[in-house]
């Protein structure tokens, strides 16, 4: 749609202060995906929901506290639990 | 070899992409259609004749990868594999292309006929999203069918299709990967291809390369050294990529379907819908909660107020039963016990009809409207502080209801940890036969404040026991992933077969243990043992919970169904008075009791029959010890304050 994705490779180049956490974005901000930390147990799930490095991130909106938000990836709504948002490495735009 | 006029026939796909509407309508067998991903885990079956031909349909769990990552997914794959069906009908949800592909393509790598079915193709036309169902078909090399199937338009040309193909399937295209990952496939196809193997080649190197413990296992049954070339040239992947093989391949598999998807979509921008409005609204920090409390106690209010009506009219209807019954079965103790069998089933249909009815047709309509996964998302965070993550919330508003059906809804949890964990947190919830006693005895005599109070009370031991089980059971907490889908307009056809079909498996599941339980303990009452019974108890009744003897054999009955506590208490008073008898105190300790004591019979039996006895009696008996506790130490501490 809007998104561009890259091989994995390019994405590397970005400086790592350019990086934040998915569950440290806000409302409204967007982004791509750069890598997912965490076991591979997790990327897996992740990378079956459309969630691997490449793919553009929209955060709709995030709950209060530490709970839930809703993204758009893949031209699709999700929900995701912070703690898995946090093991996903961002470059916002 | 089969018979010639048959032909078999599987549905898969992604979770919450209409595939059991799909199945409803080929097979005319009704089953659950989920608005939240991946409800169907159950297998279901079904045939059809069409054109001379006999199809049978077999309705796969919804999943989202064919790694075996859960139950229901490996017995997805197993079944593919094994069976061999002649083809596999993959339901795609049109307006999330890009994401239901990744399964397609996982699909097509298994090298089985494939079928491709879009599915609400009305709803992506609408959002704007032009899908080019040709340029599909002439990239898979399989059929591509654009379908809408809760209207059915579209499902006939999938049995066209079908017998069309029948014998004529031919091989498709295959997914092909990056560089890297292709030169370790095809080291590996060599080796594998000596194995002949009923599997495809090709798969099974890709299945090594993604570390599929399944997979793995067999092979090194068959050909060690194969398992470890697999795993060497993993390490190669692992050293370019810098992750695990495992993520390379779905990452790369992603970005195949991404590509695809782009080649083949056009997007026109369209206006934000009300919908989309409607969808900032449910979901905002605060609006979001201030409409889920009213849209949650609105559906309570109005269940509660035609429950009691309903309930009301019934019970006028079958006044004069019992008398019917003795003057035509006379009074022996086989028709006494006749009776006590009747009227089981008529108290599980007092239940059934005026209150789990209205609750599951409100239930349904909001699941199928998509409110149910913004409930999901709003207490979320709440639930993690339980170990257990948002989709929890749906088992528990249906517990509000009836812990029976709400301990069957547990179903939708990922683990068995998570299953089980949300399960023996229903059992605490007080259903609406405990907040009878609750509003009936507290809120009548006491004051509507302590019966809110004991509300109260349930949150905070739910909280506590789901705390401490989470900590007890092993495993690590899930986090909550799953698709947020779309307000749509409900069907009212889907609400109703489902909540028929939650009816039905509601009645057949509690209606023997009710019945035998039922005739049981009318059996020791004509024995005369009850007083005996009382006497036995009387030590936690009468000297630790301050209780008349009375209340013994009532908590007895309560197993049956709990708001028989309150029935039978006001049968042996001749009264409905209860002030007479009870002190304030005694009513709340009383209420207590009943709401935790033990789950009631037909709630014991839907946790024996999906977590073992051995489960089921581990929670009765604490869950009793638990109540007694509570209860005896609530009454002490009333004693200072009332």
């Amino acid at each position: 749609m809007f998104t561009h994705r890259h091989r994995h490779g390019r994405i590397y180049e970005t400086l790592k202060e350019d990086l934040i956490p998915l569950s440290e974005m806000k409302e409204e901000q967007s982004g791509i995906i750069v890598e997912i930390t965490g076991g591979a147990h997790a990327a897996k799930r992740l990378a079956d929901l459309g969630l691997s490095p490449g793919a553009e991130v929209e955060v709709l909106s995030s709950t209060f506290f530490s709970g839930p938000m809703q993204i758009h990836v893949c031209g699709s709504k999700l929900i995701i639990g912070r703690g898995l948002a946090k093991k996903i490495i961002i470059k916002l735009k | 070899m089969s018979d010639e006029k048959k032909i078999s026939i599987v549905l898969a796909g992604q979770g919450n992409t209409g595939k059991s509407a799909v199945f409803n309508y080929l097979t005319g067998l009704h089953q659950h259609i989920g608005n939240w991903a991946g409800k169907t885990i159950e297998k279901s079956e079904g045939t059809l004749f069409y054109k001379g031909f006999t199809i049978d349909v077999v309705d796969l769990p919804g999943i989202y990868s064919l790694t075996t990552l859960s139950e229901e997914e490996a017995i997805s794959r197993d079944y593919i594999i094994n069976q061999k069906p002649d083809f596999v009908i993959n339901i795609v949800d049109s307006t999330n292309l890009e994401r239901n592909l990744i399964f397609t393509l996982q699909l097509l790598e298994l090298d089985c006929p494939v079928i491709i079915v879009l599915n609400m193709y009305d709803l992506a036309r609408k959002k704007g999203i032009l899908i080019d169902s040709k340029g599909l078909e002439k990239h898979f090399g399989v059929p591509v069918i654009p379908a809408v199937a809760s209207r059915g338009a579209g499902l006939s040309k999938i049995l066209d299709k079908v017998v069309e193909l029948k014998d004529n399937t031919g091989s498709h295209w295959q997914p092909h990967f990056g560089k890297e990952v292709e030169s370790c496939i095809d080291e590996l196809i060599p080796d594998i291809s000596d194995l002949k193997s009923k599997y495809p080649a090709r798969w099974i190197a890709l299945k090594l390369l993604e570390k599929d413990r399944e997979i793995i296992d067999m092979i090194s049954g068959i050909n060690e050294p194969l398992v470890r070339k697999a795993a060497v040239l993993g390490k190669k992947l692992e050293d370019i990529h810098g992750h695990d093989s495992s993520v390379v391949i779905s990452d790369e598999r992603s970005l195949l379907s991404f590509q695809i998807t782009r080649e083949s979509t056009t997007y026109k921008r369209t206006m934000q819908t009300i919908n989309e409005r409607l969808d900032a609204i449910t979901t905002h920090r605060i609006s979001g909660y201030i409409l889920m409390t009213l849209i949650i106690g609105g559906m309570f209010f109005s269940v509660f107020s035609f429950g009691n009506w309903f309930s009301g009219l019934l019970d006028t209807l079958f006044s004069n039963w019992h008398n019917w019954w003795n003057s035509f079965a006379g009074t022996s103790v086989t028709a006494s016990l006749g009776w006590a069998a009747i009227e089981s089933v008529l108290a599980l249909f007092q239940i059934a009809f005026p209150y789990i009815l209205p609750f599951y047709i409100l239930l349904y309509l909001l699941e199928d409207w998509g409110y149910i996964a913004r409930i999901s998302f709003l207490m979320d965070n709440m639930m993690h502080k339980m170990g257990i993550h948002g989709k929890a919330c749906v088992p528990f508003i249906i517990g509000l209801g009836c812990n029976v059906p709400g301990c069957m809804a547990c179903r939708i949890m990922e683990t068995r940890r998570e299953r089980f964990i949300t399960a023996v947190l229903v059992t605490m919830i007080p259903c609406s036969a405990v907040s009878v006693i609750i509003f009936g005895l507290v809120g009548k005599y006491v004051g509507i404040w302590w019966a809110m109070g004991l509300y109260l009370m349930a949150v905070a031991a739910i909280f506590a026991v789901g705390k401490i089980s989470s900590r007890l059971m092993l495993g690590e907490p899930v986090e909550l992933i799953m698709p947020m889908p779309d307000f749509k307009t409900p069907q009212i056809r889907t609400v109703l077969y489902q909540t028929w079909d939650s009816l039905k498996e509601f009645v057949y599941i509690a209606s023997p243990i009710v019945i035998i339980a039922g005739v049981l303990i009318h059996a020791i009452n004509l024995a005369g043992w009850m007083p005996a019974v009382a006497a036995v108890l009387s030590p936690v009744t009468v000297t630790w919970l301050g209780l008349p003897a009375i209340t013994g054999i009532l908590l007895i009955f309560g197993i049956l169904r709990k708001e028989l506590i309150l029935v039978m208490l006001a049968a042996y008073l001749g009264t409905t008075d209860f002030a007479q008898v009870l002190s304030p105190q005694q009513m709340i300790t009383l209420a207590i009791v009943s709401m935790f004591y033990v789950p009631c019979i037909a709630t014991i039996s839907v946790l024996w029959k999906e977590y073992g006895w051995k489960k089921a009696m581990a929670v009765c008996v604490l869950e009793i010890a638990f109540a007694i506790f509570l209860a005896g130490v609530v009454k002490r501490i009333l004693g200072f304050v009332l």
